[in-house]
């Protein structure tokens, strides 16, 4: 008693309850050694026992309850923080911003019900050009200056080949976006890079199922889902080899809200994506019968989509891998 | 395509709006992608006529000129021009009248009004003025001469359409009909449902026949008809070599051409119009007067008309004369047959080449001209007899006295009527609206196609010479939404039967894996897949693989494909090292390519780079910097996302497998199964001193198509036990250089169906151990599914565990 009363710290009450009541403690031992006590005394000293043991228990709690009273003015007592000090630094890493574009814009597709699947690089001519339509030696072809690999090999210049690919081990009915980097022989710059993304997506199933009209809604859900839902689309007639018709959807300017500035080129709209019906040549490429089936296919470039979403408009800070620049995604 | 709009009026009459205009063509995928407005560099000059020119009684280089200006009346005016004289019509500046600045001519800024002055004497009551005064051309020679038909009175302004507008239009690469101004004007035509007007000249004039005996006869021959199935031409006499007059130069100008001399600038305007390429060959400069239109063949040279000696092949198409080729077919003439000054007989070419041929030669060449630009595109396939006709004509009016012979005409291999019949259900299908077949032919009509209904439903298209582009219904499908800009087509929801395949699966893995290594601190970059050969032979070197080499690259630095993300990386550390940047934790997500058994292959790899403080750290405290450790801890975590944490090893890896690593880091990741996942260690010292680095970095690169094939994230899930587990530990005494690793994988193997888990605690060696030997304690952790184990349970359990161990590891107990 005369211990726990000198004792000042938890720590030290903890020390004597140990040595007391714990094991091979000392009251424990005396409880132990009831064997050799006459059985006739054994219930009063039993008794008188395990009322030491309450008492010092008691006595214990109410030490303990004293210093952590104590303790608890100490720490009230205590000088306020600077609280304008900073707080701890916790890591955090960044996900790219051309990659968290590319999810949002697989996402509201995979919503739609379309299929996400990825397709090679490295291509030969055919399924990047011929079976699109693109005959050799056309000018056509020069809207995408290619990088060439050697054994007929090249680097795909549009994620297109993603149709041919799927299209040649699958029959309709299909709905797919097909993801990834493709390649031009441009100089990295503020307006082109060599190696940049689209994300090409088409939907074939028998004739007359999925028409132009269809085309239209599906982008339109899409433009709206990534524009926001109140976004004004309209469609242009256009060209590309592989789709016939052919459109472009535009976008009312997000900036200037159609009344005309720099980035809309004083038009109010903003080019967004290429798509149309595929074209039949096409679909025989891939043994497709174009009287039997159609369908629509669209292409976008994710970069475009990135700059315009996040208001900047220097296609190299997505390729320099600034970290101020990094960070802030 | 340059569209000066007064150039267009001629085919469409009347009011043309330059903003309506602009929408409609672009809706129909005409895209006008700029709109330039033409204003005179002057204000008030007229058409006038010299009716008198007397020599100036003070001054010997001027003259005084009685001139007709129309409404402004008759003037005295004082001219020092060289080339005035009576009866020459000319621009009259009136007083008032202000001139384009000397400096800036051609530039739309305006000097000061002009006052009448008396210039030695004599009273000047206006000027004549040269193209330079009037910011026209550079010609500073002197005065204007205007055609003698010119109206006197008429502002010069509006006599050269100087108030004009210039539509800028992207002509798609299957438009080859639309790169002239009869072209766009039938697409406007169509578009605002106006009548087009026909071709004609401003000034009609008859064309003077040649004598018979004037030209002589020239031979014309076709070798390649594959290549070349028609080749007209139209031989001309008694042509005066000078410059085009205004209105003509005007209208170069303003579609972006530079005025040569008046006959190549018919040939250039007509091209511009009608879209058919002239060329002119000096006919006496023809030997033999022989034409051969043939394949190249043994002749390996031509010098072209910009003095360059172009290479030829065996196959490229030229344009030969007696005795050899004088110019590249649909490309650009020879110098020999060049017209020049002294030229007064030429021979006109109008011709139809085989559209790849021009675009093999040209690309080849590096050389794209106007003409090679639209016979690769397509020009009309009928179009050439017209086209002679019409350059005959605009001849006789800008080469005064020229006489025509007759036009010859060889076409082997004439080209059949093209007939495309379609349904209204194709078109329907295809755009998802029903247009009646009334206005479908009605549409087609306007463009210039002739159309036959066949049936009900099913018509009969004719499609003209021009539109090469079209061939089969779903051409006539676009033609028909085209014309309105695809206003009839409705928006339907798109909901496809398709159903959803399996490979979405790939797609939540990789978003894992950078979610995880983000929530690690590690940033994500991208870098381009070009990269310099060294780079590959530092980072990419797997045995048995070999870069992918770019045949065209854009420079040398750029000339392979990335075989391991890292190089990406270590130029992000460089690039950041030097803007500011204390640390940098970078990863990369991206494909690597490589060449194996001569096949090009690629694959998509993770890769990581971290070096300097990580994060977690108070004011003033330091962060603990990035080694070997911490990026295994990154990986670990990652590795355990996918479910693979359990089924990976890190092992030692011979330094000189990764010489990028510093040896004594360079560990392999693999399957215990087999099968490698990736590298991982700290950079080579050589490689950090090029760095200029004061701390480690560590490196690692994962084969993601590994991790995909083996991972998941679809992880059973169980409650929490429901009876305490019992730790007991464990300390052995190995030599040095054994894994520690292996002492809690050799544990777990113990035949113990209680020890739950065995944890490495503490590894430590010197001290009073003895030397080459280290101390490795783990815990054991023992729990029963159905209740609290005893202590002595507990006891003889990890008595059995520690003698296994000690036996299978050959270790001492501590
Ligand atoms: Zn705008």
């Amino acid at each position: 008693m005369a211990e726990l009363a000198q004792s000042a710290s938890l720590e030290q009450i903890e020390n004597v309850r140990v040595k007391v009541l714990g094991r091979g403690g000392e009251l424990t031992e005396l409880l132990r050694s009831m064997r050799e006590v006459p059985a006739q005394e054994r219930p009063a000293i039993g008794q008188l026992a395990n009322q030491v043991k309450r008492d010092i228990e008691e006595r214990i709690e109410v030490l303990k309850n004293e210093l952590r009273r104590r303790a608890l003015g100490e720490s009230l007592a205590r000088a306020p923080l600077d609280v304008t000090l900073p707080g701890v630094q916790f890591p955090r890493g960044h996900i790219h911003p051309l990659t968290q574009i590319t999810e949002r814009l697989l996402d509201i597709w995979a919503a739609m019900g379309f299929e996400v699947i990825p397709t090679p690089d490295i291509e030969d001519d055919f399924h990047n050009f011929g079976a699109l339509n693109f005959p050799s030696d056309h000018p056509a072809r020069d809207m995408q200056d290619t990088f060439f690999l050697g054994d007929g090999l090249l680097l795909r210049t549009h994620t297109s080949n993603g149709q041919i690919r799927v299209m040649e081990r699958r029959q309709p009915p299909l709905a797919v976006v097909c993801p990834g980097a493709c390649y031009r022989r441009d100089e990295l710059s503020v307006r082109y890079s060599p190696m940049f993304s689209q994300i090409e997506g088409f939907a074939v199933d028998e004739f007359g199922k999925i028409t132009m009209a269809h085309l239209k809604g599906a982008l339109t859900e899409f433009l709206r889902a990534f524009f926001g839902p109140t976004s004004q689309v309209r469609f242009r007639a256009s060209f590309f080899p592989f789709t016939e018709p052919s459109a472009e959807a535009d976008v009312r300017c997000i900036f200037c809200a159609g009344t005309g500035c720099r980035v809309c080129k004083h038009s109010g709209w903003i080019e967004i994506l290429g798509a149309g019906m595929i074209h039949p040549n096409v679909l025989r490429a891939v043994g497709y019968d174009p009287q039997r089936y159609s369908g629509f296919a669209f292409g976008m470039g994710v970069e475009r989509l990135a700059l315009i979403k996040l208001g900047v408009d220097d296609m190299r800070l997505f390729f320099e891998n600034d970290l101020r620049f990094l960070t802030q995604f | 395509m340059k569209l000066p709009l007064s150039w267009l009026k001629e085919f469409v009459p009347g009011d043309l709006d330059p903003g309506v205009l602009t929408e409609r063509l672009s809706m129909a995928g005409l895209e006008v992608e700029a709109v330039e407005r033409l204003k005179p560099a002057f204000s008030d000059v007229v058409v006038a006529k010299v009716l008198r020119v007397e020599r100036h009684p003070n001054a010997e280089r001027l003259s005084v000129c009685e001139v007709d200006g129309g409404g402004a009346g008759r003037l005295n005016v004082v001219c020092g021009a060289p080339n005035v004289r009576a009866g020459m019509t000319s621009a009259l500046a009136v007083v008032g009248a202000r001139l384009a600045a000397e400096k800036n001519a051609g530039d739309q800024a305006c000097g000061p009004a002009l006052e009448a002055a008396v210039i030695r004497g004599v009273r000047s009551e206006g000027m004549l003025c040269s193209e330079r005064e009037l910011g026209l051309f550079d010609d500073h020679r002197g005065i204007v001469a205007l055609p003698d038909d010119a109206p006197v009175g008429q502002s010069l302004a509006d006599y050269l359409e100087l108030d004009d507008c210039v539509f800028d239009v992207a002509v798609t690469p299957n438009r080859g009909d639309c790169l002239s101004i009869l072209g766009l004007a039938r697409e406007v035509a169509a578009l605002l449902g106006r009548k087009l007007s026909p071709a004609r000249t401003k000034r009609i004039r008859s064309v003077k026949r040649a004598a018979e005996n004037s030209i002589a006869p020239i031979a014309i021959e076709i070798t390649a008809p594959d290549l070349c199935p028609r080749y007209a031409a139209l031989p001309m006499a008694k042509i005066a070599i000078s410059d085009s007059p205004l209105w003509l130069r005007r209208r170069l100008k303003a579609c972006g051409m530079r005025p040569v001399n008046n006959v190549v600038d018919v040939t250039n305007y007509l091209m511009l119009e009608i879209g058919q390429p002239l060329h002119a060959f000096d006919l006496d400069r023809l030997r033999q007067h022989r034409v051969i239109v043939r394949r190249a063949g043994e002749d390996r040279e031509l010098e072209t008309l910009d003095h360059v000696k172009r290479p030829l092949l065996k196959d490229d198409l030229v344009i030969a004369d007696g005795e050899g080729p004088v110019a590249i077919a649909g490309v650009m003439g020879g110098l020999t047959s060049e017209v020049d000054n002294s030229t007064t007989r030429i021979l006109l070419e109008s011709a139809f080449f085989d559209p790849p041929s021009v675009t093999r030669t040209s690309r080849r060449l590096g050389l794209v001209s106007e003409a090679s630009y639209r016979f690769e595109r397509g020009v009309d396939r009928q179009g050439q007899i017209a086209a002679l006709y019409r350059a005959a004509q605009l001849l006789s009016e800008v080469a005064r006295g020229c006489e025509a012979g007759a036009v010859i005409d060889v076409e082997p291999q004439p080209q059949p009527i093209r007939q495309v019949e379609f349904s209204t259900k194709l078109i329907t299908g295809l755009l998802g609206a029903a247009i009646p077949a009334g206005e479908a032919a009605r549409r087609l009509r306007a463009l210039g196609i002739k159309v036959k209904r066949t049936g009900k439903d099913s018509l009969e298209a004719v499609i003209p010479s021009f539109r090469a582009d079209l061939r089969e219904g779903a051409d006539l499908a676009e033609e028909v939404a085209r014309l309105t800009g695809l206003a009839d087509i409705p928006t339907l929801p798109c909901r496809p039967s398709a159903e959803v395949g399996g490979e979405d699966q790939r797609r939540e893995l990789l978003r894992a894996i950078g979610e995880r290594l983000s929530a690690c601190g590690l940033s994500e970059i991208k870098s381009l897949a070009f990269t310099a050969p060294e780079e590959n032979r530092t980072f990419g070197r797997l045995q048995g693989t070999g870069p992918v080499k770019v045949t065209n690259p854009l420079s040398a630095e750029l000339s392979e494909l990335r075989q391991s993300l890292i190089c990406g990386l270590v130029a992000a550390l460089r690039f950041n090292l030097r803007r500011e940047a204390q640390a940098c934790h970078l990863f990369e997500l991206g494909k690597v390519f490589y060449r194996e058994h001569d096949e090009l292959r690629e694959g998509l790899r993770v890769a990581a780079l971290s070096y300097g403080e990580l994060a977690f750290r108070g004011l003033g405290e330091r962060g603990r910097r990035a080694d070997l450790f911490t990026l295994k801890g990154m990986i670990e975590g990652c590795l355990d996302t996918l479910g693979l944490v359990d089924k990976a090893e890190f092992v030692r890896l011979p330094g000189e497998l990764a010489p990028y690593l510093h040896p004594g880091t360079a560990t392999d990741v693999r399957l215990k199964t087999g099968g490698l996942l990736g590298r991982l260690g700290e950079l080579h010292p050589e490689l950090a001193l090029t760095l200029e680095v004061d701390y480690p970095v560590a490196v690692c690169e994962l084969d993601v198509g590994e991790l995909i094939t083996y991972g998941s994230l679809r992880k059973p899930v169980a409650p929490p036990p429901r009876f305490p587990a019992v730790r007991r530990d464990l300390a052995l005494l190995l030599d040095r250089d054994f894994p520690a690793a292996q002492v809690r994988s050799v544990i777990a193997q113990a035949d113990a169906s209680l020890l739950e888990s065995v944890e490495l605690f503490d590894v430590y060696e010197g001290g009073s151990l003895p030397a080459g030997k280290k101390s490795v304690a783990v815990t054991c952790r023992y729990r029963a599914k159905d209740r609290t184990l005893t202590d002595q349970e507990v006891n003889l359990l990890h008595a059995t565990v520690t003698s296994f161990a000690i036996e299978r590891l050959g270790a001492v107990p501590r």
